[in-house]
């Protein structure tokens, strides 16, 4: 016998979207990867909106990472991106060292 | 590999870059020179002996910054072809880790445009060295890429 809907299955809809989860994939290179142990990592979130914030999350969790804040470049979707840019799901962020091709 | 206009090569490579092969294909007959620019692992950093080099990339952002390039050269210099190819991996001292090859008319635009590409890569292209000594490892000194000029920057708290 099918269950009856739960009294409350109507809560969701009157939360605002403002608190709406979003998943982007992290990406770590050079010193970064060896810091955090990890290339690549998905995460989801309902507080983080800027590059920034989402640099925030990963230092807290890694404190070191936090000294290298002032040389590392953020990039959203391959492109280069300022530390206030928003994110949006289904975004592609990299933090980079400097980088020391050639 | 994607197909391009001008018929440019962008590659980022496991394996020895055939700088010959590259070489000749930017050639063609109504070109007169080919300036080409070889990148290979010096045996020192910093006075320390190096033992071999590795490289890592971002790739996917690395191909489009090395076909940003690209699109730069055609627009700014009077040049034909453009091969541009980074290895990544383990290098061994003397191993080419970055060939570039402009084909043009005339040479001048040709030695111009080889020189702002290997400029332009080692500041822009996410590409990363580990350099390896016998007493340790470390990440080489890298270049910040340019500020986002295209970006507005995050103001400053207030």
């Amino acid at each position: 016998m099918p269950l009856a809907p739960l009294p409350s299955a109507g809560y969701n809809s009157l939360v605002p979207p403002v608190s709406q989860t979003i998943r982007v994939t992290v990406l770590f290179f050079g010193r970064l990867k060896e810091l955090t142990g990890q290339a690549e990592h998905s995460i989801e979130f309902s507080d983080v909106t800027t590059i920034e914030q989402l640099f925030a999350r990963y230092a807290a969790r890694h404190p070191e990472l936090a000294k290298y804040r002032s040389s590392v470049v953020a990039s959203r979707n391959q492109e280069f991106a300022a530390w206030d840019t928003p994110l949006r799901s289904g975004d592609e962020v990299a933090f980079l060292p400097p980088v020391s091709g050639g | 590999m994607a197909t391009l206009p001008h018929d440019d090569i962008y590659q980022l490579l496991r394996e020895p870059i055939d700088m010959a092969a590259l070489a000749s294909h930017v050639r063609a007959p109504e070109d007169g020179a080919i300036v080409t620019f070889d990148g290979f692992v010096r045996n020192q950093s910093h006075n320390r002996p190096t033992l071999y080099l590795d490289y890592e990339a971002y790739e996917s952002m690395a191909l489009a910054k090395m076909r940003e390039i690209g699109n730069q050269l055609h627009e700014k210099y009077s040049i034909h072809r453009v091969a541009m190819v980074h290895r990544l991996g383990r290098l061994e001292i003397s191993e080419t880790s970055v060939f570039i090859a402009v084909s043009a008319p005339h040479r001048a635009a040709a030695f111009d445009a080889c020189r702002f590409a290997i400029d332009t890569l080692k500041r822009t292209v996410p590409i990363w060295k580990k350099e390896y000594f016998e007493d340790g490892a470390v990440w080489a000194d890298g270049e910040l890429p340019p500020a986002l000029a295209a970006t507005p920057r995050a103001k400053p708290a207030s």
